[in-house]
């Protein structure tokens, strides 16, 4: 009961502090050139990482679905499927998963620090408001560099996949040839939605942890810790709820098939 | 890194492994069971799309979204859900113990900090990755079954069926191989990160933001390994 009364208080919490950043974005106070000095902290920090994530997570998808459908005996199928699968659902929510623990436990400590050594605090007390000089740059750079970084990692998959096919005695060309045959535009839109919205989710979720922290280094501790479960639990809902409305798209309309 | 490699003797205690088992085995169940359930929907629905476009009918959708399961998404996403659980909480507790100078104070009372914080740590982790391994892919196989139902018209009856045709045992067996790899190098990782945590509160989420990344990226490249190793070679 205690637990449920404050996992519905944070979602409050999030859905809030996202309204009041938006409103503060609407009436133009957001500060571009801490938002891009951010994005240099938090992205540049991150983009070994998400490519490495990528390039593996790339592999692990070709070497797999290539087993899968020699069982199936569909192996000319390889590079296209293995490379929709990975764009669609699994490598969105792998990469995600990465950097909701890099981008954004790296801003909820980040903020979990300031809040309990009461920076903010001090910022409020100079009559400035702490959510529109330390939060908004930050909720819009983790919100572009998740986004972007999804991207590239996405991306890397796709070469990932390839380099691999190789390995495995695949032909390269042929892998590739296969690409165009299942990917439709659809399915990346798909993907560039997905990336999105975890660029959005991950930024919200990791902030709000960030700045509800209390209470000493055990405090940020475990904001840290509930920041990167609440991360991947919201990241794992919103892929079910597009790949719901993007297979309700492809049956009411069409949409997604060649 | 001498601190790990010294000579030491190892004594079972039972208090703290049976407490560490609950904390992060039992504790963990509700987060498992609704991601995993969400995961095994989504593979109904994603491998619905891609039949069709491939083969042009679902009949092996539930066939091939099981095997993709239980060889690959089943161990790898629990085990990633499970890092951003208890290894940031791993890398926290000792971190913030080192910092409270609490890891000295065992010292002191000649307890071995690794003897007593890192083995039933370990033991947990295994067992929590093992079991709930298991249970997230059944939770996953009883959503897909579900969703199946509706959206393809299969009857549990014939997806079960189809499921139980196409994994095999050594499947399972590798799944549960790769299970207790990533759950060994979870709290390894994260106590590492603990361990070498410097002093302040800042540090403190340093190390548990380290302990996240370095085991998630671990635990993405050893399945790469292991995945290569089992059915590759």
């Amino acid at each position: 009961m205690e637990n449920s009364r404050k996992w519905v208080k944070s979602f409050g919490g999030m859905i809030l502090l996202f309204l009041q950043c938006l409103s503060l974005t609407f009436k133009g106070k957001t500060r571009w050139k801490e938002v891009i000095e951010q994005i240099f902290q938090v992205g540049v920090r991150s983009l070994g990482m998400t490519i490495t994530a990528g390039l593996f997570v790339g592999a692990i998808m070709a070497l797999q679905i290539d087993i899968q459908l020699k069982d199936f005996g569909a192996e000319s199928f390889l590079g296209g499927l293995s490379t929709s699968t990975t764009l669609r659902n699994v490598g969105p929510v792998l990469i995600a998963f990465l950097l909701s623990g890099k981008v954004g436990a790296y801003t909820s400590a980040e903020l979990g620090t300031m809040e309990v050594t009461e920076q903010l605090n001090a910022i409020k007390l100079l009559g400035a408001d702490p959510i529109e000089y330390i939060i908004l740059p930050r909720i819009w750079a983790v919100v572009i560099s998740s986004f972007l970084l999804l991207i590239v990692g996405l991306m890397v998959t796709i070469f990932g996949g390839v380099m691999f096919a190789e390995v495995i005695g695949v032909n390269a060309l042929s892998y590739v040839e296969n690409i165009p045959r299942i990917v439709t535009e659809w399915s990346i839109v798909l993907s560039v939605v997905k990336s999105f919205v975890f660029g959005v989710l991950i930024a919200v979720i990791s902030c709000y942890k960030g700045y509800s922290a209390r209470g000493g280094s055990v405090g940020v501790g475990a904001a840290v810790q509930s920041c990167a479960v609440t991360n991947l639990m919201f990241i794992i809902l919103f892929d079910f709820l597009l790949s719901m409305t993007a297979s309700v798209f492809q049956d009411l309309f069409g949409v997604g098939y060649l | 890194m001498n601190y790990f490699l010294k000579n030491r003797k190892f004594r079972w205690r039972r208090e703290e492994t049976l407490e560490q088992m609950y904390v992060l085995g039992v504790q963990s169940i509700p987060i498992i069971v609704v991601s995993l359930a969400f995961i095994g929907l989504m593979m109904i629905l994603e491998l619905a799309f891609h039949m069709r476009l491939v083969l042009k009918h679902d009949s092996l959708v539930p066939a091939f979204s099981a095997v993709l399961m239980v060889r690959e998404l089943g161990p790898v996403i629990t085990c990633l859900l499970l890092t951003s659980r208890i290894g940031a909480g791993i890398a926290a507790e000792i971190g913030s113990m080192k910092v409270t100078e609490q890891l000295d104070a065992l010292k002191l009372l000649s307890i071995d900090p690794f003897d007593y914080l890192v083995i039933p740590r370990w033991i947990g982790s295994v067992f929590a990755a093992l079991s709930l391994t298991m249970i997230s892919i059944a939770v996953a196989l009883g959503g897909g079954a579900l969703l199946a139902a509706q959206k393809l018209g299969t009857s549990s009856g014939e997806y079960f069926n189809t499921v139980f045709f196409f994994v095999k045992f050594p499947d399972v067996l590798r799944c549960l191989i790769k299970a207790f790899v990533f759950g060994t190098i979870i709290p390894f990782i994260a106590s590492y990160q603990g361990f070498s945590c410097e002093l302040g509160s800042a540090a403190v989420g340093e190390a548990a933001t380290q302990a996240v990344v370095r085991a998630s990226l671990s635990i993405i490249i050893a399945d790469f390994l292991l995945t290569y190793l089992f059915y590759a070679i």
